[in-house]
């Protein structure tokens, strides 16, 4: 099964709205699916700028799925998701 | 050739304020440097007060494009006199020097200059004058040419004197026992920059002091003739998006340090340049974000928090381990720092809704050029695009 990837930006919007304390994700991530799921932080995912509907940073990228005002839990269910886990 | 200068300086070891006083002032258009060390007599507030009078009179005298000689002269004419010890209230060093090598200097009072070159010190001739108005008190002029990779130290007696009375320093360190500090240290590390040279002889000096308490005010001034270090750094995304691939690839092709602020700009050169970036997730701290990597660019940051957290930093002249500390040292370590500035904005960074309030690019830029060149006395050059 292909790996999935998750990129959390680093950028100025995300980190000014909260994007420090997903920074934990990557620890959480690896104990949870263990080589399942990629994780790396992008200094920019250019998302903030777009429109406003993606104005509301911070975002994580789980593939292709943007996931805005992410949080720790939001992360997590929409990886759980594209496993097929319940 | 580019006049690397620095000064350090201590504090008597029970006074509150410096009895030394340094001033100096780069003229880029004139590729000319001045600088003035300054003693004033005693310590303390009152030593403060004259030592800071009689180096801004002097750079004065000296930034008005008045002769360094005339205006020694001049001050050395008017300073008075302790009419208690019979000396001067203020003994000055003070130098005028060009890019192309030709320097001014004066001292007055102060220890003689130490002029290293190929690792000997050099005895140059002086011409002297003597005061019109006060008996014995005289000054050196000397016209010398640097050549690069050429080092002169400046000092006030807090250095020179320092441990005097002691076994090892019965006449205190004295000015051959500086010059075979500084020289033992430029063989091993010869180019090594006036700002760390500096910061060694003045913890070299705390060590001899018994009790590693200063008796005087000391200040060392350094300045090393050398080929400029260049370095560039790229923040904000051109206003012309279709110029992207252009200043992609000048900043790649520059010849230099090179440093990138910003995620959308680093996100243009990864881009342009088929360069990955790779964010560096340990070094995030409270209130930065983290730095990236990519291959060929000496440094990648957050944009503009990063930016503002460094002119802090720079104008404090202290840091906390986190990326503004990364980019303030990547200035300081720089002579010569050029500014390519994308006039861009990201309107988001302006929502009322934001819980911080994000500086402009612009005005950021201008203060760091300010503090850059005024405090740490850095060419700085600003391209806005």
């Amino acid at each position: 099964m292909k790996k999935i990837s998750v990129k959390l930006c680093v950028g100025t919007t995300c980190f000014v709205m909260g994007g420090g304390g997903l920074l934990e994700l990557e620890e959480i991530i690896l104990e949870k699916y263990g080589d399942r799921v990629s994780f790396v932080g992008q200094s920019c995912l250019d998302l903030c700028s777009k429109s406003a509907e993606y104005a509301k940073a911070p975002f994580v990228k789980v593939d292709d799925e943007i996931i805005a005002e992410a949080t720790i839990e939001k992360v997590l269910e929409t990886i759980d998701n594209k496993l097929g886990v319940k | 050739m580019f006049i690397d200068i620095a000064c350090l300086q201590r504090k008597k070891y029970n006074q509150n304020a410096f009895g030394d006083f340094f001033l100096s002032r780069r003229f880029p258009n004139m590729n000319r440097l001045v600088a003035v060390l300054s003693d004033g007599l005693g310590s303390g507030i009152k030593a403060n007060i004259l030592a800071c009078m009689t180096s801004t009179m002097l750079l004065k005298f000296m930034e008005n494009n008045f002769d360094i000689e005339k205006s020694s002269e001049i001050i050395m004419n008017s300073l008075p006199v302790c009419k208690v010890r019979g000396i001067s209230y203020s003994t000055f060093s003070a130098i005028d020097c060009y890019e192309n090598g030709r320097a001014k200097i004066v001292e007055e009072g102060n220890p003689d200059f130490i002029w290293i070159r190929k690792n000997e010190v050099l005895k140059p001739d002086f011409q002297t004058i003597n005061s019109k108005v006060f008996q014995n008190r005289k000054m050196k002029v000397y016209n010398i040419n640097l050549e690069k990779e050429d080092r002169i130290i400046f000092c006030s007696d807090g250095a020179t004197q320092v441990a005097t009375g002691e076994k090892e320093y019965p006449l205190g360190l004295e000015r051959d026992g500086l010059a075979k500090i500084i020289l033992d240290k430029i063989k091993w590390e010869p180019q090594i920059s006036s700002n760390d040279l500096s910061s060694y002889l003045i913890k070299r000096i705390e060590e001899i002091a018994p009790r590693r308490q200063l008796k005087d005010d000391t200040s060392v001034v350094c300045i090393y003739a050398r080929a400029p270090r260049e370095s560039l750094i790229f923040t904000g995304p051109p206003y012309d998006c279709k110029q992207d691939s252009y200043y992609a690839k000048y900043f790649i092709e520059f010849e230099g340090k090179k440093a990138i602020a910003g995620g959308t700009t680093a996100n243009i050169i990864s881009r342009e340049l088929s360069i990955p970036a790779k964010a560096d997730l340990s070094t995030s701290s409270k209130i930065l974000p983290c730095i990236s990597k990519m291959e060929g660019v000496d440094l990648v940051t957050e944009g503009i928090l990063t930016l503002t957290k460094t002119l802090e930093y720079l104008e404090e002249g202290a840091a906390e381990e986190n990326a503004a500390k990364l980019l303030m040292d990547f200035f300081i370590s720089s002579d010569v720092i050029n500014f390519l500035v994308g006039a861009q904005m990201n309107v988001v960074h302006y929502d009322p809704s934001l819980p911080v309030e994000i500086e402009i690019r612009k005005n950021i830029i201008k203060k760091l050029q300010k503090v850059l060149e005024e405090k740490y006395l850095k060419k700085v050059n600003v391209q806005f695009v």
